[in-house]
């Protein structure tokens, strides 16, 4: 029954936390090959990530949670990725996009790919594909929200 | 080991491939760019254990017609054609970097891509993909290329 008179909710502040920054994860925006062109896409109208609070690709990591490593990470750029992770501010999230990114993907036998970006910085979640799609990702993205929120099956 | 014969034949495109001795090979581009073919599109190269081959794609914007030359060489040496096309420079050094082809003649001869100290040559048959290699960055933004993982990773 709607009467007009404000409720009252109860939650702890730990919870009130976990929601916020689950719901406001801001990526950076940060593309390395071919799975940057998915990544795109998830912005896009089609599966548009800001319904679930992913509003803007930040383009500076200090202003960023989420880094979203899409595509191949080759051996000069991973100092470069260890330096833009430790850029952004706690707390903050790694998603691997990608067989590139996991384990070397089509590049495992090259000599200038980094066999998976968890060498350089942690991970929290993988999202497989070559290229995954745009919905992928975007199940990743909540993976990653219920992983927050204290409720993914690890 | 297969003798290398000067002369010329079609690939199976039928693009004209123009095989050339490397000490001919400076007059014979220098007369294909005066026939047309202005635009050097791609300088590639192929190991073939015992020698070297060096492929040049030129390429006719009044033909509109792309041809192949190629050299091949036994010491990894060739003369540079940068006096002929200005973006031979920056082809010859990726070869020099990923082939390990050395150019007579060209004025900077340094890595392209990879860092100066980094050890042999990658897309040579004979590189060494065990000894792997890493890249680190120090205070000026330089890479340099390290066997143990240093503190960037
Ligand atoms: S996983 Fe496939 S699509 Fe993604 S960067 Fe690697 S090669 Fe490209």
């Amino acid at each position: 029954m709607k009467t007009g008179e404000p409720g009252i909710v109860t939650t702890t502040l730990e919870k009130a936390l976990e929601w916020g920054r689950s719901n406001s994860l801001w990526p950076l925006t940060f593309g390395l090959a071919c799975c940057a062109i998915e990544m795109m896409a998830i912005q896009a109208s089609k599966v548009d990530i800001s319904r679930f609070g992913s509003e803007i690709f930040r383009n500076s990591p200090r202003q960023s949670d989420l880094m979203i490593v899409s595509g191949t990470v080759t051996k000069k750029m991973a100092p470069r990725v260890k330096r833009l992770y430790d850029e952004m501010p706690y707390p903050k999230y790694v998603i691997a996009m990608g067989v590139c990114v996991i384990q070397g993907g089509p590049y495992v036998q090259g000599y200038s790919v980094v066999l998976g970006v968890d060498r350089v910085v942690p991970v929290d979640v993988y999202v497989p594909g070559c290229p995954p799609t745009p919905e992928a990702l975007t199940y990743g993205i909540i993976t990653l929200q219920k992983k927050i929120r204290g409720e993914a099956v690890r | 080991m297969v003798e290398f014969q000067p002369g010329e034949e079609r690939g199976k495109d039928g693009r004209r491939i123009i095989k050339v001795r490397k000490e001919n090979l400076f007059e014979t581009l220098k007369r294909l760019k005066s026939e047309g073919y202005i635009h050097l599109s791609l300088i590639t190269g192929v190991d073939r254990k015992d020698y070297l081959e060096v492929v040049y794609h030129l390429h006719s914007l009044e033909k509109n017609e792309y041809i192949s030359v190629k050299t091949v060489t036994y010491n990894g040496v060739v003369p540079s054609v940068t006096p002929l096309w200005k973006s031979a420079d920056w082809e010859e050094r990726e070869e020099y970097d990923l082939m390990g082809i050395k150019f007579e003649g060209h004025p900077n001869l340094k890595r392209l891509f990879l860092p100066e100290n980094w050890v042999g040559h990658p897309l040579r048959k004979d590189y060494d993909l065990k000894n792997v290699q890493y890249i680190n960055v120090d205070e000026d933004g330089e890479d340099y290329a390290t066997f143990d993982q240093g503190d960037g990773w």
